[in-house]
């Protein structure tokens, strides 16, 4: 058989999950080796993921259809400018692995490495499956994949309190995903098939139903729970905050946008069968710009800079969904480029944040007074990364809220713009006690004073990822260039 | 059958879906949740296989004596799936349930929220 | 003439270097001090560079990233930039020197003289914005980059100062984030232009939000009440920062953002059509002389420079709030006298306390007769803040008051009048007691120069001194800057029509708004 680019479309999530049945078997002659394949795997992931977005850019989409059957019968994997997602997520993880290597070795035992690293490939091939599946039912696995793998990684530190807040993420989790797999079958009953598209042209087709709307409600409400928008992110921060750092990273950054790119395939399942999305858009505004508050405001009252940075990604899914709600072009491209710039920033602020707890062993701000000092290229990496979270210009952060805002106001939604521009102010607040207490305050503990800057290999991530929040805050444009034929197409198909 | 103008059959799959999502609410113990959450899954299930019959059908398996109606295939192949991606949940939360009860002693919800 | 050229790229490109080269020197003072006065003098080097061509009518201009189309980050250095670009690079070099003498002993140097560097570069970045979000990235950046110097102390003090100061200027920047956005939206354009991009048709509603938005924004670093409060509680900085904030960067990056919106967003005429500028107007005005009054009630020396500040800065506000050519020359050419003026005032006040330690009005009887040439240039300053001929802040009253003239608002003499009156009322007294007060019998606070015990020589030889009522001037370092801005004020009090003094250039920048070919009259 030739090789074709096509192909090697179906590689992309199947060769991380084939790779972490093999890990155990690697990690049975040595532990740390387990974490050197791991890293190979993401890194040739993330290059092949890269070559084709290269081929995307240059062609046009690619379309592989498992198994040989022809859609709509066989299962259609799509690498769009959606798909595309991929690239940086396999990115983002190869990164987080190395950072792992030296982390793991004080904070998850010996013996559970092999079962770590073998759920990070797993949670790397569920989340590159769901962004480029266009088969419901597959959507359901890939999420399914993701779900469990990010179940057990939050627990796998192993203690009593990271099982409970597992168990809280799972059962919450369980649900929505339930909800997921009823809405399949609710449109599988109705149309007779699971690929995105056809069920859309044939529910376009056919009468318009109250069980289709019903179906894409739930849908809905299924991604709003997994991308843990206000108010259904109860499940977040504990999650977020007890798994070890390089899963918080994870967790934090890829896995939360599950919703967010569900609630694109919502959009674009609504807008090619002609169902209308207004009461649902208006909704999603609501609860964005409330989310962007809330989130700023439980984040004020945080200690443990873990548990602040799990509550500043609600806030920051509240900008996404707002972006997405407006459903104009400026906001759903700003909309679409922050997901991918919460995942760069948040996976810096939370490999620099593990960076600090790892040197020290201390997690509040009341303990690590005047870490600044002795960890300065951290902190600085931290810095930079609370600079683009808050939005200020010109790091990542401010691209995106630039153009969400742009679209609130071009719309004429006045409120929201004004929402989105000063709940950025909350997310402030608790910055700047970060950076004060870090830099303007003396160190009262001893492992403050005698921490050292952790190895290069996690040195090495925070410093490349906090440089990337800067590199992409002033060529955000090729970003936005990206992705706006693919906001084109979203919001055309919504509105004929 | 149909009742109130809704085919039973899915009347059943509400029932049934309610109880569970009760059970997960309500109750204080993990594990009660845990099989709560179970029968909501076999509620998504049982409608799922339905929605898939087809009246006076024969089983999708073709062998010489099969007429030309059978039920569609595919909504078994997905609840096959399914209930290994159930089995998979319940798994995990099972083993998160067992660390639980070694940590604090305790699978009840309301004894756990006082603990740290 | 528009000129493509890297320079107004180069101005804050340079100084930002520096910054990191002072971070970089760290502990060696040598290095340390050699780029952070690099900084400064290879920065003003580079804006006088741009002076002749502008003089002769050329506009230098840099475009950088195009972000999205009428969306890009792009200098332009035109006379008005220029202008401000002058004044601030000029004062930062006096200022570096001063901050070096007045800093010596002080911790965490390397980080001070960093954002130090780091201010210069972004003001000189607002300067040369050539639109709203060029503008927008240097005035936030500024806020994040005077913030450490504002907790320099690290005092629970400066630390509740520096959460105030943050709470005002980071609201003040979501406003002109804001701001931004719905021109952007109603203009599809943010590139200032000389007769404003907004037109009538985005409706007067949206305009009405949209000059509000922005004048906030802004307002907020112009200490416009009652946006004003963190003005004074911010004193607890440094003398150096106090000076940086109030006279040069901070507080004139706001003044210089409200003329660009009325003059280069909506432009004058618009402005004159919708009238919202006289609301700014009677608000400038009422600034003006309740900040005067309020500085009449500070005893503390730096407290009563600060609602002075306050009260000045309103006068640039209510200039540019006039819209008639001769009003904003006078707005223009006051970004200069204050800064210039005030400065002189803070150095003085510095000096003071350093050899003193004295910080409050009520302490300084005798002072003038121990410090003869630092009170000399504070009075310098003073007279110029009152408005006496011959000092610069003469030249902004009489810009004022002719274009006030023009605009039918005789009520504005009045309040110029007030202003001065009270100006007098709050200097006079200090001036007095400094020369002829009677030193009252308190106990001795020990300057910090006396207390940390070093330059021993001059110590012991100015304690028995300032006992006997002796001369005990401050050390060159500190003295020479305040020298030289005083005699700057006079300068500029006296050469208005000198072709390539700062007022030339201020005519050209109103020319250019304005669209006029010949003189302002």
């Amino acid at each position: 058989m030739t090789f074709s680019w096509s192909q090697a479309v179906a590689w992309l999530p199947v060769l991380p999950l084939a790779a972490a049945a093999l890990v155990p078997i690697v990690a049975q002659r040595n532990a740390r080796a387990a974490g050197g394949f791991t890293f190979v795997v993401t890194l040739l992931t993330a290059a092949l993921a890269v070559a084709l977005t290269i081929r995307l850019v240059a062609e046009g989409p690619l379309t592989v259809h498992l198994g040989g059957w022809v859609a709509p019968y066989g299962i259609e994997l799509r690498f769009d400018r959606l798909g595309a997602w991929s690239a940086p997520l396999a990115t983002f993880f190869a990164l987080v692995v190395p950072f792992a290597w030296r982390y793991l070795e004080g904070s998850v035992p010996r013996e559970r490495w092999a079962a770590f690293y073998a759920l990070m490939l797993l949670n790397l091939g569920g989340l590159i499956g769901f962004s480029l599946t266009v088969d419901l039912f597959n959507l359901f696995l890939a999420m399914e994949v993701v779900s469990i793998s990010s179940y057990a990684l939050v627990a796998v530190a192993g203690r009593g309190t990271a099982a409970w807040a597992a168990l809280k993420y799972l059962l919450l989790g369980s649900v929505s995903s339930l909800l997921v797999l009823f809405a399949v079958a609710l449109l599988f009953a109705l149309t007779g098939s699971l690929n995105l598209f056809d069920v859309a042209a044939r529910l376009a087709a056919s009468e318009p139903s109250p069980a289709a709307t019903l179906a894409l409600a739930s849908l809905a409400v299924a991604f709003v729970v997994k991308a843990a928008l206000f108010p259904l992110h109860v499940w977040l921060p504990d999650a977020h905050a007890i798994a070890p750092s390089p899963v918080s990273a994870v967790l934090s950054g890829l896995v939360v946008k599950i919703g967010i790119v569900g609630l694109v395939r919502v959009m674009q399942l609504a807008g090619e069968s002609g169902i209308a999305l207004d009461v649902f858009s208006e909704l999603l505004m609501l609860l964005g710009a409330v989310a962007i508050v809330m989130g700023a405001f439980l984040a004020i009252f945080q200690d443990d800079i873990k548990l602040m940075l799990a509550y500043s990604t609600i806030s920051n899914i509240g900008y996404i969904v707002l972006g997405l709600g407006l459903a104009v072009p400026f906001a759903v491209s700003g909309a679409l480029v922050h997901v991918f710039n919460h995942a760069l920033i948040k996976v810096t602020l939370f490999l620099a944040a593990g960076s600090i707890i790892h040197q020290t062993g201390l997690r509040t701000l009341t303990d690590l007074r005047g870490v600044g000092r002795t960890l300065p290229q951290t902190c600085a990496a931290m810095t930079l990364g609370a600079m683009a979270i808050v939005g200020l210009p010109p790091t990542a952060g401010f691209i995106s809220k630039w153009y969400i805002g742009l679209g609130a106001f071009s719309a004429g939604r006045v409120a929201y713009g004004f929402a989105l521009v000063f709940g950025a102010l909350f997310v402030f607040i608790y910055y700047v006690r970060m950076l004060n207490t870090f830099y303007f305050q003396r160190a009262t503990r001893e492992e403050v004073v005698a921490a050292v800057e952790p190895p290069w290999s996690m040195r090495g991530p925070v410093i490349a990822l906090a440089a990337a929040c800067l590199i992409v805050g002033l060529f955000g444009g090729i970003l936005l260039a990206f992705i706006t034929p693919a906001v084109g197409e979203l919001l055309a198909a919504m509105g004929s | 059958m149909v009742l109130f103008g809704v085919d039973v059959d899915y009347l059943a799959f509400v029932v049934l879906f309610c109880v569970g999502l009760y059970m997960l609410v309500r109750k204080s113990n993990l594990l009660k949740k845990l099989l709560g959450l179970n029968v909501m899954e076999t509620a998504v299930f049982a409608f799922l296989v339905t929605a898939g019959m087809i009246e006076g059908a024969d089983p999708p398996i073709r062998t010489a004596g099969t007429g030309p109606l059978f039920a569609n295939p595919i909504p078994h192949a997905m609840v096959l799936t399914g209930i290994v991606v159930a089995v998979s949940v319940t798994a995990v939360a099972l083993a998160l349930i067992v660390q639980i009860h070694a940590h604090y002693g305790t699978i009840e919800v309301d004894e756990l929220k006082g603990l740290p | 003439m528009e000129v493509l050229d890297l320079r107004p790229l180069l101005a804050p490109l340079v100084s930002f270097a520096c910054a990191a080269l002072v971070v970089v020197a760290r502990k060696n003072v040598f290095w340390r001090r050699f780029w952070s006065l690099c900084a400064a003098v290879l920065k003003l080097v580079v804006v006088l560079s741009m002076l002749p061509g502008t003089l002769a009518g050329a506009v230098y201009h840099t475009p950088v990233i195009t972000l999205s189309p009428g969306v890009s980050i792009a200098f332009r250095a035109d006379a008005y930039g220029l202008f401000f670009a002058l004044v601030t690079s000029t004062l930062w070099v006096v200022t570096t020197i001063y901050a070096i003498g007045y800093m010596e002993r002080a911790e965490q140097r390397a980080r001070f003289f960093g954002f130090f560097a780091v201010c210069v570069s972004t003001t000189v970045g607002i300067a040369f914005a050539e639109n709203l979000l060029t503008l927008l990235i240097f005035f936030e950046l500024l806020t994040v980059a005077t913030y450490p110097l504002v907790v320099h102390a690290e005092t629970p003090e400066a630390l509740r100062a520096g959460r105030i100061y943050l709470t005002y200027t980071m609201a003040g920047g979501a406003f002109v984030l804001a701001g931004s956005l719905m021109t952007l939206s109603a203009a599809g354009t943010l590139s200032f232009a000389h007769a404003g991009i907004l037109g009538l048709d985005a409706g007067r509603a949206t305009l009405a939000v949209i000059f509000m938005a922005l004048v906030i924004g802004f307002g907020v670093k112009a200490a416009i009440m009652p946006l004003h409060g963190w003005l004074p509680i911010a004193m607890v900085a440094p003398t150096p920062v106090s000076a940086l904030l109030h006279a040069v960067a901070v507080v004139k990056a706001g003044v210089f953002g409200i003329t660009r919106v009325i003059y280069n967003v909506f432009g004058a005429d618009l402005l004159g059509e919708l009238g919202f500028a006289s609301y700014l107007g009677a608000l400038a005005a009422c600034t003006i002389l309740v900040a005067s009054v309020m500085a009449l009630r500070q005893d503390q020396l730096k407290r009563r420079l600060a609602y002075s500040t306050i009260s000045q800065l309103a006068v640039a506000v209510l200039a540019a709030s006039l819209l008639t050519p001769l009003a904003a020359l006078a707005a223009v050419v006051h970004l200069a006298n204050q800064a210039f003026a005030k400065i002189t005032m803070f150095f003085g006040t510095g000096a003071v306390r350093e050899m003193t330690g004295k910080t409050h009005a009520s302490q300084l009887a005798g002072i003038g007769r121990q410090m003869p040439y630092t009170m000399g240039a504070f009075t310098v300053a003073a007279l110029s803040f009152v408005g006496l001929p011959l000092f610069a802040g003469f030249k902004t009253k009489w810009y004022l008051s002719l274009g006030a003239l023009h605009a039918d608002a005789w009520w504005f003499l009045v309040v110029m009048l007030l202003s001065s009156l009270l100006n007098a009322a709050y200097w006079f007294p200090i001036i007095h007691r400094a020369y002829y007060g009677q030193r009252v019998a308190q106990p001795e606070r020990s300057g910090r120069r006396q207390g940390a015990g070093l330059d021993v020589d001059r110590d012991a030889a100015g304690a028995t001194a300032a006992s006997a009522g002796g001369k005990r001037e401050a050390p060159l370092v500190l003295l020479v800057p305040t020298l030289i801005c005083a005699a700057y004020v006079i300068l500029l009090g006296t050469t208005a029509a000198v072709p390539g003094m700062p007022t030339s250039i201020a005519l050209i920048a109103v020319y250019e708004t304005f669209g006029l070919a010949g003189p302002v009259r």
